[in-house]
């Protein structure tokens, strides 16, 4: 059995705090192992401190269009 | 990572409240200040009445706000570091207020203490307001043009302190040191630093940052962002020549400085309407609306300037800087300042909230910090008064009911501000409260 597919959030029409609004209720959720990638236009700062403080791994690529992809795991 | 620990470092929402809190006062002060006064407060620029409402609205209620919402917006946007941001704010917070109250109250009263008491709390206040600022701004992790653009506001707020405090020792009968500048000289480069280098050089950063973030519109082009701060800063360049001594044969190059800063306001803000114009979502808010009233004010502040400058007989008109002056205060920057307001207390509420709020309870969203009815009207208001206020400069009947409808809209301002904050303590303490 492979791993689950991650689930996307595409944050790039919303207006915040609605993106983390999504975001906190999906990690809510989201099995041991299984990843949360976000779309969004800049670097979402909040979210990180909030990932950090929850014990959440996460990295952001760059995208070729400017927007930034960040890929979140629950460990 | 870096950038997280920034925002787990980042001030308390006392910070930057306690500045938001403060400043509508000091509209509410200055309409009935104008309301008490009547038509000769509008007599010229230079009426006591029109000095103490333009340091009412600029170095009170304007810088309130720009003080506070920097403190926390370089930590939460660009992941800057204040230093010991509790202890700053407990000083520059009561200095910048009094120091406002004085200024106004020596144009009122024409004392010289008042004045030299006031460059006193200022120096102090803004300079260490501008110390821990600069600090932040150079150890920032952020890249990109919005942070040099903030760079250079603050500088330019740097200029603007300086030559205001300086025009403060002469008014106090302290100036002796300074004879070499006319005094008229030292004021026109600290209006253009103040309205150009600062208050429009910290809008034009901003907005860099919030208007594709809040209002879902396109970035702005590169080639713009770049050539509206540099562009702005070679024409306060020239237009401070006339500070060099033997500068009376340099007017040719202020008055192409001026055109030149004219033209590239005007160009930021037929930019900001077209990139809403083309926003993701079309739904609007209140504070959308604001910022669109400014814009427009930019046009027409920037569109009457010229039209002074095509017909001098025209622009010697004692009213003529009343009319520049009152659409850019009121007009440009209170309006955005209205509406960022409106955007900022509701977004750190959640954000406060969401960090001290754990799982069990969510806070509440984003629309149930202030009645968005409530918002509007005040809006209303605020466009009632910026019409009046206008009215006002060319029908002396109209200043009166101006003033207390511009009291009105602040004190209005105020009510909203505080519903919103009661919100943020009100889940506090239920939260609190929960075993």
């Amino acid at each position: 059995m492979g791993m689950p597919e991650p689930r996307l959030i595409d944050g790039r029409g919303m207006l915040p705090p609605e993106p983390l609004e999504r975001a906190m209720a999906a990690l809510d959720t989201l099995p041991s192992g299984g990843e949360l990638v976000m779309l969004l236009h800049g670097e979402p700062l909040p979210l990180y401190a909030m990932l950090d403080r929850r014990g959440f791994r996460y990295h952001a690529v760059d995208c070729a269009d400017g927007s930034r992809k960040i890929h979140i795991t629950k460990p | 990572m870096q950038h997280a620990l920034s925002f787990e470092q980042a001030p308390p929402i006392s910070v930057p409240y306690r500045f938001f809190l403060t400043a509508p006062l000091f509209g509410v002060a200055a309409g009935l200040i104008l309301a008490w006064l009547g038509p000769q407060a509008f007599a010229s620029r230079w009426s006591p009445g029109a000095l103490a409402l333009t340091h009412l609205l600029a170095a009170g209620f304007m810088l309130q706000v720009m003080c506070g919402a920097l403190l926390q917006f370089v930590a939460v946007v660009a992941g800057a570091n204040i230093w010991r941001p509790r202890l700053v704010a407990g000083i520059v917070h009561p200095l910048a207020t009094l120091s406002a109250v004085f200024l106004a109250t020596a144009f009122l009263s024409g004392r010289q203490s008042l004045y030299l008491f006031a460059a006193g709390l200022f120096a102090v206040g803004a300079g260490l307001f501008l110390t821990v600022m600069a600090l932040a701004l150079m150890r920032t992790p952020a890249r990109g043009m919005a942070i040099h653009v903030l760079r250079l506001a603050l500088f330019g707020l740097l200029l603007t302190a300086v030559l205001g405090i300086a025009l403060a020792a002469i008014l106090g009968g302290r100036g002796g040191a300074l004879s070499a500048w006319p005094p008229l000289t030292l004021l026109s480069a600290h209006v253009a630093w103040g309205l150009a280098g600062w208050a429009l050089m910290l809008l034009i950063g901003v907005s860099y940052l919030v208007v594709p973030m809040f209002q879902l519109t396109p970035a702005y082009p590169q080639w713009l962002t770049r050539l509206l701060p540099l562009g702005l800063l070679a024409a306060l360049i020239l237009w401070s020549l006339q500070l060099l001594p033997g500068a009376a044969a340099l007017q040719t190059w202020q008055t192409t400085g001026l055109l030149a800063a004219l033209l590239l306001s005007g160009l930021y803000a037929l930019a900001t309407l077209w990139l809403q114009s083309r926003r993701r979502r079309r739904q609007t808010d209140v504070s959308f609306a604001f910022w669109r009233m400014a814009m427009y004010a930019l046009l027409v502040l920037v569109a009457s300037w010229l039209l002074f400058e095509a017909f001098p007989r025209l622009g010697q008109d004692a009213r003529a800087p009343l009319w520049l002056g009152l659409l850019a205060l009121p007009g440009v920057f209170l309006s955005v300042i209205m509406g960022m307001l409106y955007k900022i207390m509701p977004f750190l509420n959640w954000l406060h909230l969401q960090r001290s709020a754990g799982t069990t309870t969510a806070p509440p969203t984003m629309n149930q910090m202030i009645s968005h009815r409530n918002m509007h009207t005040q809006m209303l208001l605020h466009l009632a008064a910026l019409g009046l206020l206008l009215a006002g400069v060319l029908w002396p009947l109209w200043v009166r009911p101006a003033g207390i409808a511009f009291s009105a809209s602040c004190l209005w301002l105020e009510w909203n501000l505080i519903s919103a904050t009661r919100v943020y303590l009100n889940f506090r303490a239920q939260g609190s409260a929960q075993p």
